[in-house]
């Protein structure tokens, strides 16, 4: 929310529009600082993406801001309809993404299937930053475009994985770790870590492989996921969502379009998880580093 | 305007909305009966418009949220001057503008994507917020039918209204008793809708839906109230004033035939 902030000064188009998610998104000081540009419509999503699509019509650059799943699911249709349809200038932060985000909440409050839902509706952009100054560089380039893009956010707990200083481009993919080419590993989102574990354990282990940040799901990074995948000629997905719908297919869609390969998912096994602790959680649902390994030497097989 | 010539256009835009779902050869016919009057008085003589500027900033904005009534809107901006009567029999056609429900970047005049029920109000309300914050004085005028109020996201906008005083925000509502599957009545526990908005805390009026000098009226009234939104609850009658339409559900969704053409242009002859 600091990047929405800091353009908010230089842009008074710029409003908040919050289905009771102030204190979840941290913008108490955009509140602060602005607390006529935070329109508050209590615990109703459905309305708060109406209301955005209606001040978009009038010139404003509302952001509605709520957990990932209430915003793109109990309000999906006002996303496609009203929003995505006409093309307006909304954009959308979805809070604690997958079972990192909603951990000990459980499963109502866990959200695997959001990027899924918004990649089958043209005209949505989707960004999945993977550490806290990616996702301040995310919003910054979410509210240059023009046009319905959704951010995806997680706790706010997450470590930072990144040095200061790392770019982020929107639409291209960015090339993390490169010890060879006997498998490629696309990740994206707060599960980097994770990654990048794997790919030095697979390292340290004689699979030399290429790490991968997908951080714009959509549009995808045709030429650069294409050009990855025939350098490897074999891949891995690691996201924090379900297996189908995320970035899974978008890369299997890539690579049967451009560049024929395996490609093993790894993420939730289409299957709901339960409450626990994020880091316990992930590594009882498919998402520890050993299963991003055993995947990518699978993928590597002859 | 006087009463009476507004009741004229009030015909003469049923009149088109019978020849063009005929010519079209699809649409819904009954549920711009109902509306006819509202549209007239909305279009012709209460609305800060321009048809020569769709996107003037300053203009009062419409919703029609029971969208698929949206041959009497076209109708009606046809009328006004923002595109040419002739393309209305285009309506729901590959190769014409006017989509099967309200589109704003297709239909000049038209301020929001509509049909899919119950938004309007939330939608409007948007509109309200993003007027007033940029220091625009003007009115957002919203059409609910009464089955569309079975959607609960008309009750969010309603208490999201009311909390930000949204006084520019005029919604009327259709009760014509009518939906899709029958009568409202029978398929819903809505009835009494005036009670509830009130209990949503906003300014209530009850009129006569065909009535010209109510329908102004009430508009005057409701602008006059400034710290509340404001519902006129309009008692009509689906398929008003085409003989073989009134009252009549089966002409929710149906296209006239040419003797059925012939029977409404000699119902309204005396009447445009």
């Amino acid at each position: 929310m600091l990047a929405i902030q800091e353009l908010a000064r230089e842009d008074d188009k710029i409003v908040i529009v919050s289905p009771d998610a102030v204190a979840a998104a941290r913008a108490t000081k955009f509140r602060e600082e602005f607390p006529d540009r935070v329109i508050e419509v209590g615990i109703a999503e459905q309305d708060a993406v109406d209301i955005a699509a209606g001040l978009a019509t009038t010139g404003m650059k509302p952001v509605v801001v709520t957990y990932a799943g209430f915003l793109t699911m109990r309000a999906c249709e006002m996303i496609r309809t009203f929003v995505a349809y006409p093309g307006l200038n909304v954009k959308f932060i979805g809070l604690n993404g997958g079972m990192l985000g909603g951990e000990r909440e459980g499963v109502t409050h866990q959200f695997y299937e959001d990027v899924g839902i918004l990649r089958s509706m043209p005209g949505v952009k989707i960004l999945t930053p993977a550490d806290g100054q990616q996702a301040y560089l995310a919003a910054r380039a979410m509210m240059e475009q023009d046009g319905p893009c959704y951010l995806r956010l997680g706790s706010g707990r997450e470590p930072e994985v990144f040095p200061d200083g790392t770019p982020f481009t929107f639409g291209k993919i960015r090339e993390v770790k490169n010890y060879g080419d006997d498998v490629a590993v696309f990740a994206s989102g707060f599960i980097m870590d994770r990654a990048i574990a794997a790919v030095e354990q697979l390292h340290a282990e004689g699979v030399n492989g290429t790490l991968v940040d997908v951080s714009t799901i959509k549009p995808i990074d045709d030429e650069g996921v294409a050009a990855v995948l025939g350098r490897c000629g074999c891949a891995v997905t690691v996201e924090d969502h379900n297996i189908y719908g995320g970035l899974g297919d978008a890369v299997c869609e890539v690579a049967c379009r451009l560049s024929p390969c395996r490609v093993l998912r790894v993420g939730l096994q289409d299957k709901y998880p339960r409450s626990g602790k994020a880091a316990e959680l992930l590594d009882a649902y498919g998402l520890s580093v050993a299963d991003i390994v055993s995947a990518a030497k699978k993928a590597a097989q002859k | 305007m006087t009463e009476d010539e507004l009741s004229r256009i009030a015909n003469r835009l049923r009149l088109d909305v019978v020849e063009t779902v005929h010519d079209a050869g699809d649409g819904h016919p009954g549920p711009c009966m109902s509306i006819a009057d509202i549209m007239a008085v909305l279009f012709f003589d209460e609305m800060k418009l321009d048809a020569s500027n769709p996107r003037w900033p300053e203009r009062d904005r419409f919703i029609l949220s029971k969208g698929h009534a949206c041959p009497i809107l076209y109708a009606a901006l046809a009328r006004k001057g923002y595109f040419p009567v002739e393309e209305l029999k285009g309506l729901r056609s590959l190769g014409s503008f006017l989509q099967g429900h309200p589109d704003m970047n297709k239909i000049p005049g038209v301020d929001t994507v509509s049909g899919s029920l119950g938004n309007g109000v939330a939608i409007g309300l948007g509109m309200v917020m993003g007027c007033r914050m940029q220091g625009i004085d003007n009115h957002v005028y919203v059409i609910v039918g009464d089955g569309e109020e079975e959607e609960g996201i008309i009750w969010e906008a309603a208490m999201a209204a009311a909390k930000y005083n949204a006084g520019n925000l005029i919604v009327f509502a259709d009760l014509n008793n009518h939906q899709s599957g029958g009568k409202v009545t029978e398929l819903s526990s809505l009835y009494p809708v005036a009670d509830k908005w009130n209990a949503f805390h906003w300014h209530v009026q009850e009129i006569d839906g065909h009535d010209i000098g109510q329908i102004r009226t009430a508009i005057a009234e409701a602008k006059k109230v400034t710290d509340k939104p404001s519902l006129i609850a309009c008692k009509t009658l689906k398929g008003k004033n085409i003989p073989y339409m009134e009252d009549n559900n089966a002409w929710h969704k149906r296209v006239p035939t040419d003797e059925e053409v012939e029977i409404a242009r000699e119902a309204l002859r005396d009447k445009i």
